[in-house]
Parts: structure tokens; sequence; C-alpha cells
């Protein structure tokens, strides 16, 4: 009950402060793109051309090819631009929260600071994942039913996508709950989010590098920061080529999620309000 | 576990380390008080004394440096001791977002209040401070004594045996604070335990049943109301009076001001003023009030406090 009313306030806040129908509307406006960008040509019932940006597919196989460069391109803008507003749509309701006169109150409440710290980060990563859900939902559904090709793989990006959110908002709650400003919180996570995609070169970098505390620097930031690009590579993977390079992104970045919330609990439960 | 304290501290200490400078501040020093179940408690001092890192330390949002509280026989820092204490914290901010009824329900909920009990409950609660046309109107459209009246119905919501309330007529106009003060009246007589943090002195005079004064985080004085406030005396007020039975007047009186051309003099006992009163009619000086005076709760927080 206690943990369904802080999601629920979460809820609450996020319609209040228009984030919840900003994300619902960006995707609205990213599905109804789709809707009526998408032109299909039917000829006795057969799919005879589709096009898409310009590019028309003629066979079976071009459409097929197209159809999966289009979930493709839709994961990997939900990675990048869809993340970023994410992060900083949801960064002001961590702060929120420990405003004095209002955490003052909940915790006079008969419910733990682990509670409390926990359910305002599921209320956070639900109020994001019913975006996202909807989006890849809605954008799946208008492409199967018009190309009448249902790749099940597209769905995939719906978890690592809620995934990554929830290891990026680990950051946010850690630095939220150290310095209470929503500003810095969300410096901290797209910088994360920035240097993700350069600490990903590591064959490159360790060839390149001179010496070996260099190398096991790279090696040490790269295994325990997030891999925001390796999961979203995985996923563009597995929807365009259904090829699986292995868990190590996944269990890292989550490992890196526990610390980080492990921490965020630690601060939370010491501190003074 | 039984207690027959509502509230029970032991050494109750809490210092302010600033983390680069090194310097401290004891907020609260060593504090061991005691609150009775069922009474009216009035926790009062001047600004800075440490009476809100108290009631913070009573409800965990404050880790103590030493010592321990109690609510009830239960370690205030476990969550369980919460269940029985409804709170009204000072300069609250209910977020705007909610409705009445919305921020009720969601508290209730957090106390642990089921659903069905919940949706009888509030309307009640609206109606008994006085907001029932309230409910579904946002907090943003809220004057500040309706929120005053709304937060102390969010403090009564769990039925709680310990009301802790941080300065609970706060920008709240006359007729609210009689109406705040019966519902207090109302819950003591049920046998709630109420425990008031407030600057407002006749307030706490007329309204509580024991008082602790605190000053410079200790406990400089503690007791019943009728303890605190016996001290009785007279005051005489008299004109013209030459230097020498001023002196006279001095020696007998346990306090002299002049005004205006009037010196007024207090005197512990019949005894002493009518001595005074012979003397002054001996030297021809003009009496101009003679009145029999009680110690106000405000006269003893000055002489406790300036100390």
């Amino acid at each position: 009950m206690t943990t369904a009313a802080l999601i629920l306030d979460t809820f609450r806040e996020a319609f209040a402060r228009k984030i919840f129908w900003g994300l619902f509307g960006l995707s609205t406006v990213m599905i109804l793109f789709f809707l009526f960008l998408l032109r299909i040509d039917l000829v006795e019932g057969g799919m005879a051309t589709l096009s898409l940006f310009g590019r028309t597919a003629e066979s079976m196989t071009d459409v097929d090819r197209v159809v999966r460069g289009v979930y493709g391109g839709i994961a990997t803008f939900l990675y990048t631009w869809g993340m970023f507003l994410a992060v900083f749509a949801s960064a002001g309701l961590i702060p929120s929260v420990l405003e004095p006169g209002r955490i003052g109150l909940l915790l006079s409440k008969p419910i733990s600071r682990t509670h409390i710290l926990l359910g305002r980060y599921a209320g956070n990563v639900l109020v994001v994942s019913c975006n996202i859900i909807y989006l890849v939902l809605g954008v799946w559904i208008i492409l199967g039913i018009k190309t009448r090709i249902w790749s099940p793989t597209f769905l995939i990006s719906i978890a690592t996508t809620i995934f990554i959110f929830a290891v990026l908002l680990s950051v946010v709650v850690l630095v939220g709950v150290l310095f209470e400003s929503a500003a810095l919180a969300t410096m901290v996570t797209v910088a994360l989010m920035i240097i993700s995609p350069i600490l990903a070169q590591t064959a490159i970098m360790l060839r390149l590098l001179s010496s070996e505390w260099s190398r096991q620097l790279w090696r040490t930031l790269y295994y325990s920061l997030p891999k925001v690009y390796d999961v979203g590579r995985m996923t563009l993977d597995a929807i365009q080529s259904h090829t699986f390079s292995g868990y190590m992104p996944i269990w890292t970045s989550a490992v890196f999620a526990v610390v980080m919330m492990g921490a965020a609990l630690f601060v939370f439960s010491r501190r003074d309000f | 576990m039984h207690s027959e304290y509502a509230i029970e501290t032991a050494g109750l200490t809490k210092i302010y380390r600033s983390r680069w400078m090194r310097r401290e501040i004891k907020a609260v020093n060593d504090i061991s008080l005691r609150v009775s179940r069922g009474t009216i408690f009035g926790l009062l001092g001047p600004n800075g004394a440490g009476k809100t890192t108290f009631v913070k330390m009573l409800l965990s949002a404050v880790h103590p440096t030493a010592g321990n509280a109690l609510i009830f026989g239960h370690n205030a820092q476990e969550p369980a001791a919460r269940r029985a204490v409804g709170y009204l914290p000072e300069n609250h901010r209910f977020p705007t977002y909610f409705t009445g009824a919305g921020m009720l329900d969601f508290y209730a909920a957090l106390s642990g209040v089921e659903s069905a009990r919940r949706k009888k409950l509030i309307p009640e609660l609206l109606e008994l401070v006085g907001l029932p046309q309230w409910g579904a109107v946002r907090l943003g459209k809220y004057s500040k004594g309706m929120l005053q009246r709304l937060g102390l119905a969010q403090a009564l919501i769990h039925s709680p045996s310990l009301l802790v309330l941080d300065e609970p007529t706060d920008g709240v106009d006359p007729v609210g604070r009689r109406q705040i003060r019966d519902i207090l009246t109302r819950f003591e007589e049920q046998g709630v335990t109420v425990f008031i943090n407030s600057h407002l002195l006749a307030e706490v005079e007329t309204f509580c049943r024991e008082v602790a004064i605190l000053d410079k985080g200790k406990v400089a004085l503690s007791g019943t109301m009728a303890e605190l406030t016996a001290g009785k005396g007279y005051r005489l007020t008299v004109a013209k009076a030459p230097d020498n039975l001023v002196e006279d007047l001095r020696a007998r009186a346990t306090s002299l001001s002049a005004r205006d051309g009037l010196i007024d003099l207090q005197f512990a006992s019949r005894e002493l003023v009518n001595e005074a009163v012979d003397l002054a009619r001996a030297q021809h000086c003009d009496i101009e009030a003679l009145i029999p005076t009680t110690s106000t709760l405000e006269d003893v927080f000055v002489r406790t406090v300036q100390k």
C-alpha cells in the first residue's frame, strides 16, 4: 500500500509538472510520423511497393530490410534523444521530494527511508517506462499492420531502453540525494552517456595507449561505468541482424546501478533533514 | 512494550559539525525529558534554542549524536514507533498538485490506513477542520490558515496516540485558532497526548498542562503549568517618591522600575507591601495603584532565558 502510494505520488507530480504529458506528446508525434509518412501500395492483397524517406522497396526482401532499418532507427532515436529527454524530465523528481517542509513530513510516517527512496525511484522508472512502451508498441503495431512484417526483436528495445534508463536514474538519485540539484544530476548523467561511446572503443584504445597504467585505467573506466553505447549497439544488432554479442554490458551496467543505488540509500539513511 | 510515557528522552544530544571548518554547534545538549501519556505538553524556547531539532530527533528526521528517544517505549528511530505519531511540521510544504482530499489520502496511505477507511475518514476530517467544501480543490488555492488546518487533519487521519505539532496556529486567524484549540482539547479528552512546539506563550499558557523551556540546547526549566505560574505578589505604584524612600522600598521589593515620574515595585508578600505602603504614606508620597499579581508564563519565560 505504501509503495503504491509513493509510486502514485511520483505519477501525480510527473503529471503536474507536465513531464508525463510532454514525453507522451513526443511519443505520439513520433507514432503519427510513421502513421502518415510510411506509404504502402497494396496490389491484389500483396505488397507491391513500400516507400519511406524517399526510398522505395519493391521486393519482399527489400521491404524486410527497410522495416528492420526503421526499427533500428527508432531504437537508436530512443537511445539518444529519448534517453536525454527522459533524464532531463526526471532529474527534478528526486530533489523535489527532499525539499524542507516536505521530506520532514514523509520521514515522520511509519516507513523506512529505504522504502521512500526506492518508491520514488520505482515511480520514476514507471513514468518513463509507460512512455517507452507506448512509443515502441505504437510504432511496432503501425509498421506491422502496414507492412505485415512483424518483427518481435524490435520489442527488445523496450526492455533495453528501460534498463539503461533505470541505470542512469540511479546516478540521478545519488547526485540528487548528495547535492539536491537537478541540474547537477542531469549534467553528471549526460556526461556518462557522452563518455560511453568513447570508452566503448576499448580494443582500439588499448592498442594506441603506450603505458600499462593508462591501459589499466581505460579498462577500469570501461568496465565500471554504465555501457549505454554497448547496450544500444546490442539492441541494434538484435533488431537488424538477429545477432547477440553477450551479456557483459548488461550485467556490468546492472552492478553499476546497484552500487549507485546502494550509495544513494546509504547517504539518504544518514542525512539529517 | 508498554510505557507510562508518551515521550522519553535520555541524554539526547545533537552536534552539527561543519564539513570543512571543523566547527561544532551543539543544537541540543543532553536533554532528558519525560512527557506523560494523555497530557498536553508545551515546548518553549527562544529562537535557536534547539526546539525544532529536538522535535526532528523524535521523528527521526535528524539523527542524535548521543542519547536516545523513546515513543511509547519504542526507539524513535524505528519506523514502527512512528505509527502512533501524527505530526504537523512548521513551514510545511505540501505539494500543490494535491487536492485537499488527495493530500489526506496520500499521507493516510503512508500511515497504513486502509483504502475503505480512508474514504470514510477524509470527509469527516475535512468537516472537523472546517474545510468540508474544499476537498476537491488544489492546495495552490488554499490560504495559509487553511493549509494549517488541513495539515492538522493530515496529522489526525490515522488516529494517533501522540500528536506532535510545530507552531500549530501559525498563520491561522483567531476563529481558526479557537477551532484548533477545541479540536485538540477534544482529542486530549480521548487520551491523546499533545506535544506542542510554539513561541506563542499566551496560547501555551491557556492550553498546556506541562511545559519545558529550552535555552541554548538545554532544558532550562520544566514542570506543570500550575507550578511554573504559581509565583504570586503585589505591584505597588507610587509617585513623587524621595530618594531615601526609594532606597527603603528597593530593600523590600523584588523588582523596581521607573517611568514618567512613577515607580513600580513588585513585592512577594502582603506583609512586605503593607510595610511599603506605610513607609510611603509616612513620607506623604502618593499611592497611584496597588494590585495583586500572578506570575505569567511570559514572566517565567523571560526570567528563565535571561538568566
